[in-house]
């Protein structure tokens, strides 16, 4: 897992620096040679909408999201495992559902064969996105949960095995 | 319906669950059992609150201050405003609040400037006499300038949920924090005064000269941001591109600081950063449509109406609440969680919603190094080893003196808009 959200990061750190770049040479060739990219902006939203949707993937692996903490820091241990085991199904299932709905509109759209309005970009390309961001913090959910539990039954099977 | 959209984000934001996740559980219970509409709308909205081309701003910004927070631009921006301060009393810790003036116009990221004018100033303050209680107070509070003097990343998400112009809401920015910056800087000299710091060397122009020759090209980042914003020669979201591009070529080329590793690693950075903030502008998103489709604002208007609260009323305790949530919730969280309630209520009473853009900004920003848990805080904590109770009793006259600074934004609305009049009407 952690293999692969190192590649999807530097994936979209690459696609990133596209945008930047892409952005950098519309101002160039409108002042310079009086001509626009008018594909560029759809292409540079969609790199950002990719970046927002798979990142949050990467932030959860690396748990990393914004959130109040500074309340649960004063919860006794046992609490905050209870919450954190809470924490992880809430985001399992609520990911798992967006994942689906998510889906079901990605898949019309490649049924529809809608396009991009300037650079025909088939839309099913950005809106997956959603779909995959919110698959993949589902399966990260899933994955820290097991591990959640198999330290817990460590912790119990060692706790027996002490005289 | 109240309890989807109003106790149960509570009640998860309580129990410390990801902010995104406490959007997103709300307007899942409103969705599937209490409005029964088509789920369709759930990605809709997910996915049309992210595809707005402003938005890039956001990302672009960051990686600007990113790269250019990586080389030495924070110690030639200090020998440059040192060098232009000469021996006016207290002139290190004037040059401290400078130079993370000049620095939050170009990154507007307020941690980064802790940090990275934090570790060149606080060894030099402690040679010049600085008592650590002053140094820390002064470093930790005064990078909240960053993010009200443009480009500020809070504006433009705060711009993204009011409707508001970003070009207009940079323009009211500048003059509050310049005033904030003078403030401080006229109690550093009060406080060098009053406790005999010996005041630096003597202006020497060809020190000065040199100083701007070394700091010339991360000068010049604030100039092509905000002289190509109000010239129309950019929008911001093409000025923060600029930005990007050149702050690579500066540290890459002039300076020879970063190598192609340093500049990827920096975008890396801008991924996560925007993996955080966007997942929770996209439910934001949901969450405010939410509670138009159900009428909540307008009928807090007119529960507002009903108790015939005046604006000043209003102002206050709408700032006491900011200041609240500042101290728990990081700005773009909290903007996007309380501008959908508020701007309708402000509205309501006849406040400008540039003019309070800049109140949410000077709120939050003072969230932003509150005790006790003020991000700045921990990173003062971390980056320049100080203690706690170090930090936070140095923070206290700088509090008071932001505290005051609010309240003349707050109740003088021409400090926000004359500025933007002025840099409009020039551009």
């Amino acid at each position: 897992m952690s293999i692969l959200m190192n590649a999807i990061e530097r994936c979209l750190a690459l696609a990133f620096m596209g945008a930047v770049c892409l952005n950098f040479a519309n101002v160039v060739g409108r002042y310079g040679f009086g001509r626009s990219i008018l594909w560029a902006d759809e292409l540079q939203v969609y790199i950002m909408i990719w970046m927002a949707f798979l990142g949050a993937a990467v932030v959860s692996w690396r748990n990393l999201h914004l959130r109040m903490d500074v309340l649960v820091q004063f919860y006794p241990r046992s609490a905050r495992l209870a919450l954190r085991a809470a924490e992880l199904a809430a985001l399992a299932l609520l990911s798992g559902f967006v994942f689906v709905q998510s889906w079901r509109y990605t898949a019309q759209m490649i049924v529809l064969e809608r396009k991009s309005d300037v650079a025909g970009i088939p839309m099913w390309i950005p809106h997956g996105a959603v779909a995959l961001g919110f698959g993949l913090i589902a399966l990260v959910a899933l994955w820290r949960a097991a591990g959640l539990l198999r330290r817990r039954a460590t912790s119990v099977e060692s706790d027996e095995a002490r005289p | 319906m109240s309890f989807a959209l109003g106790v149960l984000p509570v009640i998860l934001l309580l129990l410390g669950f990801p902010i995104f996740l406490v959007l997103l559980a709300s307007v899942t219970v409103a969705l599937v059992w209490t409005m029964h509409l088509p789920l369709a709308v759930l990605h809709q909205n997910l996915f049309g609150t992210i595809d707005a081309f402003a938005l890039l701003a956001v990302p672009f910004f960051i990686y600007a201050g990113e790269l250019m927070g990586r080389g030495s631009v924070a110690k030639r921006l200090v020998d440059f405003v040192h060098a232009g301060v000469g021996s006016v009393p207290g002139s290190l810790g004037v040059t401290t609040v400078g130079a993370a003036a000049i620095f939050g116009a170009i990154s507007g990221a307020s941690a980064a400037t802790v940090a990275t004018i934090g570790k060149v100033m606080l060894p030099a303050m402690r040679r010049g006499g600085y008592p650590d209680t002053f140094s820390a107070g002064l470093i930790t509070s005064v990078g909240a300038i960053d993010i009200i003097i443009p480009p500020s990343i809070p504006m433009i998400v705060y711009g993204m949920a009011a409707s508001e112009s970003v070009p207009r809401l940079y323009a009211a920015g500048v003059l509050p924090g310049l005033l904030i910056a003078a403030m401080i800087a006229a109690y550093v000299v009060w406080y060098a005064k009053r406790h005999g710091i010996a005041a630096g060397e003597a202006f020497q122009l060809r020190r000065f000269l040199r100083a701007a020759a070394r700091g010339a090209w991360a000068l010049g980042a604030p100039v092509i941001i905000l002289g190509g914003i109000y010239g129309g020669v950019f929008s911001p979201t093409e000025a923060a591109a600029v930005a990007c591009v050149y702050a690579a070529l500066v540290t890459r080329f002039v300076y020879r600081e970063l190598g192609w590793r340093d500049i990827v690693a920096a975008a890396a950075s801008t991924v996560l950063f925007t993996g955080q903030v966007l997942i929770i502008v996209a439910c934001a998103g949901v969450f405010a449509w939410l509670l138009t489709v159900n009428q909540v604002p307008a009928a807090m208007v007119d529960w507002l109406q009903a108790l015939n609260v005046s604006r000043i009323e209003l102002l206050l305790a709408i700032n006491v609440i900011l200041l609240v949530v500042g101290c728990f919730l990081d700005p773009l969280s909290a903007i996007l969680l309380l501008t959908p309630l508020l701007v309708p209520l402000v509205k309501a009473v006849g406040v400008d919603t540039v003019h309070f853009g800049i109140i949410v900004t000077v709120n939050l920003a003072i969230g932003l190094f509150h005790p006790p848990f003020g991000i700045n805080i921990f990173v003062a904590q971390s980056v320049l080893k100080l203690e706690l109770g170090v930090i936070y009793r140095g923070i206290i006259p700088f509090l008071l003196i932001y505290l005051a600074a609010l309240v003349m934004i707050t109740y003088i609305p021409e400090i926000s808009l004359v500025g933007m009049r002025l840099l409009l009407r020039a551009g």
